[in-house]
């Protein structure tokens, strides 16, 4: 309540100075939700990273185009050895961080081993462990040493973590932000306000904006009713919020690939779930296209059949599933249960939607005689002793690229391996996609690795979910993707 | 009998009273008539009657599931009710019980019990409460004696009180002499006293505890789906208050009604039998 109190003190001070500024200086105003409680952190490896403004303040080596394919950002090429277990990095020339340093490739050498730091504790060391070392090979080029080979490495470079910091700056990075990005840190305070200003030595052209501020506002309501106030340029909603957005003319609403996905988890290594069969039947008599509608709202979501890739992700394999209630009657009776079974499912109120979710889940699967004791357990801790613990449980994921997530959560022993899924044939898959150079190789193997999850694997994954954005009208340059997607430099404020 | 009535009328001669009582009246009905009256099945989902408004299909229009407010609505309170009723029987049995034994006793039983009494009243209930649904699941099987057991506390305060107010007059002193049990002394000397007492406290109580299993069912600990229920369908559609009020307000009113009802009626039950009702202690 009072972070609510502060901060809407500091916005209405905020608006008394946009209209003494605003004919002088273009100021996009956005929030941050607190979600880290203060700890947002200017890291952009740390478990509390901020990535909001990361996303402004640095660069990656390589970033997405609009397609979501690999694409030039700090490097302007990459080659990898006939065994994709080095790579060659070449460098864009000329860049210089926020404090007049030269970028070249001991930063790069710096960043990327950082990551293994166990000292750090980053998430993305899971991710990225493979990096053996980085070698500069001059100050332009960079050649990353692999300890196995992994043809898709440009891709997990693309993570939104993957930033390039300066040489040695490890110890102060965090409040610091220096990177190479189009903006700079003017002030950082994550429970306050937070300043960016325009870099206008940026490599790709200077900012056409002045000045971004965040505010910190807990409350998604308060964000709500900020942006309805004019005080935000930018802001992301939930379905439930369109209404108040859609057929006002000055704002408009983004809807746009992202993927996040909730998803019901059985776990292989528990009794009834040991037989794939009957993971099989909870999962295909479900309805998916009525469960995204029931969900998040027909064209707001894309329905998958339990990939977990993300929807746009040029690995994910086109897979088709209508509902085969009869199907999954034949294999509970195979199985050992013609009457139907009992099963549990636990779920919290964790997020909005994931009892719902569950719900839904209830109702479908009733078809067939799956009858679902739903276990509401408390959100708080819900992560730490209920999910991966309780037999099924509903997760939830935000959207990550192929090999990242079959890696992470379906690779016999990954911490995260949420399904206990255990399967050397599917290792093996992943292993042979890693070291697969050519691009239609590499995206065949990855494609038969979702198959097999959808032939046996435990998790039900109905439909990926659209991420919601709205602006104000008079934004310009933000395309309808996903955040890590938007050229910060080129975004613009155009009165209308 | 004649006790009971001159009761009921002197309730209903009170305006609060008898709006009190109608309204629980009407709540009983509900609930009890309400599986024979709904026109939808409350758990069926329909993806293509999502948040509808208040229609003559839809009486209360429907959630975002697609599933009928009306019907929700109507059989919202059932649950609920059922465990508040249990978890009243169940505190003031062993409340009442514990308060008149102590009472009796007397000394260092008295002062011990209630040491402990005190220190468990100390904890808030909900966080004992959640601290045993996270421990044993949330169930219905599991939420009734919690309730009872936590609500119960405070009872025995009240039961306490209310038979020290006896233990030294005559009439307990003579059965003492005449040599009876301390078990007869409490059934057939005490308890006719503090009937009374403990009854108004059990009808309150009863309101507490539907508040309690309410709110739980609105951080998503109480009432599991697909059993509908007020606190879980408040929960659901908080936040979409403004564009779909109907899914809110009609589980709000009904909470409110009935808890206002029996506060209301209970008042004035009270104020016949010449008692002052107990106010909240802090356990409430």
């Amino acid at each position: 309540m009072l972070r609510f109190v502060i901060a809407a003190a500091v916005i209405s001070g905020a608006v008394t100075f946009t209209a003494a500024e605003a004919a002088a200086e273009k100021v996009f105003r956005r929030a941050n939700d607190l979600s880290y409680g203060g700890k947002e952190s200017l890291d952009p490896i740390s478990a509390t990273r901020f990535y909001e403004v990361n996303d402004m303040v640095y660069s990656r080596l390589v970033r997405q185009d609009d397609n979501g394919e690999p694409a030039p950002e700090l490097a302007t090429a990459w080659t990898s050895n006939d065994t994709a277990t080095e790579w060659t990095i070449a460098l864009q020339s000329g860049v210089t961080f926020h404090d007049g340093s030269a970028f070249d490739a001991a930063d790069v050498k710096y960043t990327l081993e950082r990551i293994k730091d166990p000292a750090l504790e980053s998430p993305l060391a899971s991710v990225l462990d493979f990096i053996e070392r980085v070698d500069v090979v001059d100050p332009a080029t960079a050649k990353i040493v692999l300890s196995k080979p992994h043809a898709g490495l440009p891709l997990l470079l693309m993570d939104y973590r993957v930033r390039m910091i300066p040489e040695g700056s490890g110890a102060s990075i965090a409040t610091t932000g220096i990177g190479t990005g189009p903006f700079k840190i003017e002030s950082y305070d994550p429970e306050g306000q937070t300043v960016l200003v325009a870099n206008e030595v940026y490599w790709e052209g200077s900012p056409k904006l002045d000045k971004v501020v965040f505010t910190a506002i807990p409350d998604s309501e308060a964000r709500n009713q900020a942006m309805m106030a004019g005080q935000l340029n930018f802001n992301t909603l939930t379905l439930d919020q369109i209404p108040q957005f859609k057929d006002n003319p000055a704002f408009s609403v983004q809807n746009y690939p992202a993927g996040g996905w909730f998803g019901l988890v059985f776990r292989t290594d528990t009794a009834p779930y040991t037989d794939a069969r009957i993971r099989k039947a909870m999962r295909i008599p479900v309805d998916r296209a009525e469960m995204m509608k029931l969900m998040v709202g027909e064209g707001n979501g894309v329905t998958g059949c339990d990939q977990p890739v993300k929807a746009n992700d040029p690995f994910r394999a086109p897979l088709d599933c209508p509902p085969d209630p009869e199907g999954a009657k034949k294999l509970l009776a195979e199985a050992g249960y013609p009457e139907g079974i009992d099963i549990e499912v636990h779920t919290a109120d964790l997020e909005p939607g994931m009892v719902r979710f569950a719900e839904v889940y209830q109702q479908q699967a009733a078809k067939v005689g799956i009858r679902v004791k739903l276990t509401l357990a408390p959100s708080d801790g819900y992560w730490d002793d209920v999910w991966m613990k309780v037999p099924a449980a509903i997760t939830s994921w935000s959207a990550r690229p192929a090999d990242q997530i079959l890696n992470e959560a379906y690779r016999t022993g990954s911490a995260w391996n949420e399904s206990y899924y255990a399967n050397s044939a599917y290792d093996q898959i992943l292993d042979k996609a890693r070291a697969t150079l050519d691009f239609a190789g590499a995206r065949a193997l990855y494609q038969e690795a979702q198959r097999i999850l959808f032939e046996e694997g435990g998790t039900f994954i109905p439909y990926q979910q659209n991420g919601l954005r709205v602006l104000t009208r008079d934004v310009q340059g933000i395309k309808p993707l996903d955040e890590d997607y938007i050229r910060w430099h080129l975004v613009d404020l155009i009165p209308k | 009998m004649t006790g009971l009535r001159a009761t009921l009328a002197y309730v209903l001669r009170q305006p609060s009273g008898a709006v009190g009582l109608v309204l629980v009246a009407v709540h009983l009905l509900i609930a009890l008539a309400a599986p024979f009256i709904i026109p939808y099945d409350a758990a069926t989902q329909n993806a293509a009657a999502i948040l509808e408004p208040p229609s003559l299909t839809h009486l209360f229009g429907t959630d975002r599931l697609g599933r009928d407010v009306f019907s929700r609505t109507l059989l919202g309170g059932r649950e609920a009710m059922l465990i508040s009723t249990l978890s009243a029987i169940c505190a003031m049995a062993w409340g009442s019980l514990l308060g008149i034994v102590v009472a009796l006793a007397g000394g260092l039983l008295d002062a011990a019990v209630m040491r402990v009494v005190d220190a468990m009243v100390a904890i808030p209930w909900i966080l004992l409460v959640m601290l045993f649904v996270a421990a044993l699941g949330s169930s219905t099987a599991a939420l009734i004696p919690l309730l009872g057991f936590s609500y119960g506390l405070s009872v025995v305060y009240l039961a306490r009180s209310a038979a020290l107010d006896f233990v030294a007059r005559d009439f307990v002193l003579a059965a003492q002499v005449r040599g009876e049990s301390r078990w007869t002394i409490a059934v057939k000397e005490l308890s006719p006293n503090i009937r009374d007492s403990l009854a108004v406290q059990g009808a309150m109580q009863w309101s507490w505890i539907f508040l309690a299993v309410s709110s739980l069912s609105f951080l998503g600990m109480g009432v599991a789906p697909p059993t509908p229920d007020w606190g879980q369908m408040i929960a659901d559609a908080r936040g979409i208050m403004r564009t779909a009020p109907w899914t809110v307000v009609w589980p709000m009113v009904f909470l409110s009604s009935l808890i206002i009802g029996v506060n209301l009626a209970v008042d004035a039950w009270a104020k016949a039998l010449g008692i002052e009702r107990l106010g909240r202690t802090p356990q409430s």
